[in-house]
């Protein structure tokens, strides 16, 4: 990437430090550089920044050179063929990849400012800031109470039986599931239909109080209905929760997102607002991908 | 084209000699199993009854007075007791530790794997000779009664040996039935609970054991039932005696004593009291193996129960 090893530490760190007046010098205006760039953040309301991602399983690159600002409590979709990447990508931001052992990465990527790369982050705590949605809902063989209640106890765990029900309470609401199943919480959650499971797993990242909330095609295994239910839901939701959802599916990511990034064999090719892609994409695969082309 | 026709006429009649082995085969193994089992019933049914059921195991039975199994049916769930609890913590850790946190790539992991493997392909009556031999010595006194007077050796049998031997005997196979158990856990359930910041400790504890439990069940199960079905090993380290060290066996105050004592199990008493034994009353060895018989079927289908039950609350 860079030309010698010169070069990058130069580029990292233009003022040196040579002695510790500079060396003080030197982290205050680090300091400063990141406070402009919190500021900044805050203005233009980006929560997750990524910058020259690239990501190897093994030898094989999956996703290379990405880069970009998603912004705060808005609804961003993923799109793009199978194998593009931008499951991979999504997996960065909880760093579920880590489970992966020819995982490699490079790259930068922050939320809200902290670098989660960085050896001094709690993954649980990223995770349960950084909730995610599976493609196939995956609820724990026990009671849809307990589903829940497990993640609160996890994070708070010295939390009293009355609150944890208050919270459980809370998050069916938030997930619109409540009033289907207020009436038998002890029951068990693989009994529910497949839409109705998927909104549980999403009220269960929800109940740890989440600020993002990724779903990686979600309604993938649901029927129309269920699906009609979970965008209507993404939608309530995208006011309070940054959320990232991965699909396949381009007239739902043309319903319900309010920017889109496009992704092709591992590279992120274009990044904007929905309308603006669908309607007036920069690129010609954009074009060809939204017009069903191939995919 | 032609030879292709010759393919085919070549691979018909061997098409058929396959699944016709097969089915022979499988016919072969049932008829076996369904001889094995009538014949015992009838053989063995007119012996039992209550009396068989209640009474002690006579000593010299061939003098016809009968004698019952008793004390063998008490000693195979003392010997089974035993052994499960010392299998149960061991193999569930070891297993945990296989299907959860092992590199399969390490040395460690290999030799831990081959290790199990050739302790699964140990003999019972090599574990036996190697209890008493090892038990024997004189710091393992507090495990079975002394020997001689005055001597520094163990006797090296009794129920606390023959347990410790058992369980090292069953282990690699409870341990092989609860790997696959955590194994067979869907990777989604680990998935959601790492999703929302749930160690991976917790998991275990919280989503992946609760779901693997009825396949945890079904090896201890299976350990309980190698436990009981096992004659080698009791015959050399429980001491070839039918009656336990204590009468009064069934006394709280005398529980050391009995476990530290010598004793029979169903097992034991078949062998007994069969024509290899010393006992020679092969109707009564028939009546111990139906009670043994019935005993390990009913095991079979609580843990072929247990294997069935769906995985829901």
């Amino acid at each position: 990437m860079y030309a010698s090893k010169e070069d990058a530490v130069t580029q990292k760190s233009p003022v040196r430090p040579t002695s510790e007046a500079d060396e003080a010098a030197h982290l205050l205006a680090e300091l400063d550089r990141e406070m402009i760039r919190a500021a900044r953040s805050l203005e233009t309301g980006t929560l997750i920044d990524v910058r020259d991602l690239e990501v190897r399983y093994g030898s094989k690159v999956v996703l290379t050179d990405v880069g970009l600002d998603i912004p705060l409590r808005q609804i961003t979709a993923f799109i793009g063929p199978s194998g593009c990447g931008k499951s991979t990508a999504l997996r960065c931001f909880n760093r579920m990849n880590d489970e992966i052992r020819s995982f490699s990465m490079s790259g930068r990527i922050r939320i809200g400012g902290q670098d989660i790369m960085e050896p001094k982050v709690d993954v649980t705590e990223l995770r349960r800031q950084v909730g995610m949605v599976f493609q196939h809902p995956n609820p724990f063989p026990m009671s849809i109470h307990e589903n829940i209640a497990l993640a609160i106890r996890e994070h708070t765990p010295r939390i009293s039986r009355d609150e944890v029900d208050h919270l459980v309470e809370w998050a069916l609401t938030k997930a619109n599931l409540w009033n289907e199943v207020k009436d038998d919480l002890k029951r068990s959650a693989l009994a529910l239909s497949g839409g109705q499971q998927q909104r549980l797993c999403i009220a269960r990242a929800l109940a740890v109080k989440p600020t993002v909330l990724m779903l990686d095609e979600p309604c993938a295994s649901l029927d129309p209905i269920s699906t009609a239910r979970i965008e209507e839901l993404l939608l309530e939701l995208s006011g309070e929760y940054t959320i990232i959802i991965v699909t396949h599916n381009l007239a739902q990511a043309r319903r319900i997102s309010d920017d889109v990034a496009f992704f092709l064999m591992g590279r992120l090719l274009e990044f904007g607002e929905a309308r603006r892609v669908f309607e007036d994409p920069l690129r010609r695969e954009t074009a060809d991908y939204v017009r069903g082309v191939y995919g | 084209m032609k030879e292709h026709r010759s393919i085919v006429r070549t691979a018909r009649p061997l098409s058929l000699v396959g699944p016709a082995f097969a089915w022979l085969a499988a016919g072969v193994v049932a008829a076996a199993c369904v001889f094995i089992i009538v014949y015992i019933v009838k053989e063995g049914l007119s012996h039992v009854d209550w009396t068989f059921l209640s009474s002690d195991p006579d000593p010299s039975p061939a003098s016809g007075e009968g004698g019952g199994v008793r004390i063998p049916i008490v000693g195979t769930a003392f010997l089974v007791f035993i052994t499960t609890l010392l299998t149960f913590p061991i193999a569930l850790g070891a297993s945990v530790y296989l299907a959860e946190y092992m590199d399969e790539r390490r040395p460690l992991t290999k030799a831990i794997r081959l290790g199990l493997e050739v302790l699964a392909g140990v003999p019972s009556a090599v574990f036996g000779m190697f209890g008493v031999a090892m038990f024997s010595h004189g710091i393992f006194t507090f495990m079975s009664s002394s020997g001689a007077e005055g001597s520094d050796v163990a006797f090296g049998r009794s129920f606390l040996v023959a347990g410790v031997v058992m369980a090292i005997h069953v282990l690699p196979f409870v341990i092989k039935a609860m790997e696959e158990a955590i194994r067979a856990v869907p990777v989604s359930y680990r998935q959601g609970a790492a999703a929302l910041g749930v160690t991976k400790w917790r998991a275990l504890q919280r989503v992946v054991l609760p779901a693997a439990s009825p396949g945890i069940a079904t090896g201890v199960i299976l350990g309980m039932g190698l436990a009981a079905g096992d004659t080698a090993i009791v015959w050399l380290t429980l001491g070839g005696t039918m009656n336990m060290a204590v009468d009064a066996w069934w006394q709280l105050s005398s529980a050391v004593e009995v476990l530290r004592g010598t004793g029979s199990t169903l097992t034991t008493f078949i062998y007994f009291s069969s024509p290899a034994g010393e006992g020679n009353a092969p109707e009564l060895a028939y009546a111990g193996a139906m009670v043994l018989l019935v005993l390990l079927v009913s095991l079979n289908a609580v843990a072929t129960f247990l294997g069935r039950k769906p995985r829901s609350v």
